[in-house]
């Protein structure tokens, strides 16, 4: 066992101390080596960016569906399980789940409309007059 | 606004002189202290076609609203402070400066077209208004304090657009070591998957706990991102059971010479983590046979794997800052394009 957590270790160590080390390159040089590698330095930045922008737009597409089924989620409280992140309407607690691997949603609130919505739509009136 | 964001935002770019703007065809006013919210809101209005003019308080709206009046409309933050400088613990109820101020607009212009907004409130309920007010349209947070979050996304959206081309690279190459290092905890987790996570927290909060790790702006875009990712990687590997079943996909199917190979086959041992064991240290001599050639690269890679640090390894083997440099180039470059045959792998990638 001894041996398994030393090469465990060993390995984590040195993969983070090249992570480390990729951050401290200057912009010529990182554009070097993706070269290096093999890759288009412009092409891998727009996926890589592609990537980042994929987990807000996950974030957009939960929110904007439940939005529209007039479901209230505080952004606030969103927290991590083993599949996705995780949340309940505040105003009738019903359920939902997002992940960014694939966008899937998951939960009894996007079955339907939050059956508060109707107080919702008064508010939204109130709001506006 | 009564709660401040407290990181400062970019001046504001100088504007045309103050009648310039009744020559837009649609215009507006804005008087709001919250430079997050001011931002959001003027950057609305600039996209629905107004041509905005906006103050910090109360007087200096009331000057403005004298100097360029009429507007097609006035937005006024219901708890606006009088005067910069001047810090509103609470709102008075009816009897606020933007109430005040919508007052005073009134009376110069009865028929201006103003809104109140109260954007820290819940329902219009909680937002008292003098009987002469009560026409005045009122724009609230409807969604219950989600403005907040979402200026928090717009900021974070703007700054992944903002990026460089090095940076985003900078990124995605320090979030593939730090994959590669969690070996089996990473559970088929990919960079891209690190890279996301990073975002999501900054968006909406930490794993396990209910705490976000929000992005404070004074800290580099770029460094937020790699400490979100170095935490998030600690916790995948706390998280990581030793007893966790293997994905067949875990074990080598092919040694280096093509042949069918499995480390279980060769595994005798009454330790339940025995394979695991072998598949890491199977990683470790692949790794180091890679640079069997380089012996420079060989000696930086034990160094590193013995934990010691640039100051220790280069002593240790004679090498030059430069030798060391380039050796450390050479592994990341090796190591990178080695795995995935050139490309960058990823799901996207593969």
């Amino acid at each position: 066992m001894a041996d398994k957590k030393n090469h465990d270790e060993r390995l984590e160590r040195l993969m983070n101390q090249l992570a480390d080390s990729v951050v401290g390159l200057s912009d010529e040089a990182i554009l070097a080596e993706t070269s290096e590698v093999g890759a288009d330095p412009k092409q891998e930045a727009e996926r890589t960016r592609s990537v980042l922008r994929q987990a807000s737009k996950a974030l957009d597409n939960v929110n904007e569906r439940l939005s529209n089924l007039g479901h209230t989620i505080n952004s606030d409280d969103w927290w991590r399980g083993h599949w996705g992140y995780h949340n309940t309407c505040v105003t009738c607690g019903s359920f939902v789940s997002f992940t960014t691997a694939t966008g899937e949603m998951r939960g009894e609130a996007l079955d339907g409309l939050c059956p508060e919505s109707d107080q919702y739509t008064i508010q939204r009136r109130e709001a506006s007059r | 606004m009564a709660h401040l964001l407290p990181y400062p935002e970019p001046p504001e770019p100088s504007l045309p002189p103050p009648r310039s703007i009744n020559a837009s065809p649609k215009s507006a006013l804005l008087v709001e202290n919250d430079e997050s919210l001011l931002s959001f809101l003027r950057t609305s209005l600039k996209h629905e076609g107004y041509a905005v003019r906006t103050a910090a308080n109360s007087d200096e709206g009331l000057r403005l609203y004298g100097d360029c009046a009429p507007f097609n409309v006035v937005l006024i933050d219901y708890c606006v402070p009088p005067k910069d400088g001047v810090v509103i613990d609470h709102c008075a109820p009816l009897q606020t400066h933007g109430t005040a101020l919508a007052i005073a607009i009134r009376e110069i212009n009865p028929s201006q077209g103003m809104i109140i907004a109260a954007l820290d409130y819940r329902n219009a309920r909680e937002v008292p208004r003098p009987p002469e007010l009560m026409h005045i349209r009122l724009l609230i947070d409807i969604s219950n304090f989600q403005l907040r979050s979402l200026l928090e996304k717009i900021e974070v959206d703007r700054a992944i657009e903002a990026l460089t081309s090095s940076e985003v690279l900078r990124l995605q190459q320090s979030a593939d070591f730090r994959v590669r290092g969690l070996g089996r905890a990473a559970r088929g987790r990919t960079w891209e998957d690190l890279l996301q996570q990073a975002v999501l927290r900054t968006l909406i909060g930490a794993e396990d706990t209910r705490q976000g790790r929000h992005w404070n702006k004074d800290v580099d875009f770029v460094m937020h991102l790699t400490g979100a990712m170095r935490s998030i990687s600690s916790n995948w590997k706390r998280q990581f059971k030793e007893t966790e079943a293997y994905l067949i996909s875990e074990f080598p199917i092919h040694d280096a010479e093509g042949q069918e190979h499995s480390p279980l086959d060769d595994v005798a041992s009454r330790h339940t983590a025995a394979d695991q064991c072998l598949i890491e240290k199977d990683e470790e001599d692949r790794v180091l046979t890679i640079f069997k050639d380089d012996p420079e690269a060989t000696q930086v890679l034990q160094g590193l794997l013995d934990d010691l640090k640039k100051n220790e390894i280069m002593p240790r083997y004679a090498l030059g800052e430069k030798q060391y440099a380039a050796a450390v180039k050479r592994i990341r470059v090796k190591l990178l394009g080695g795995r995935n045959g050139g490309g960058r792998g990823g799901k996207h990638g593969r």
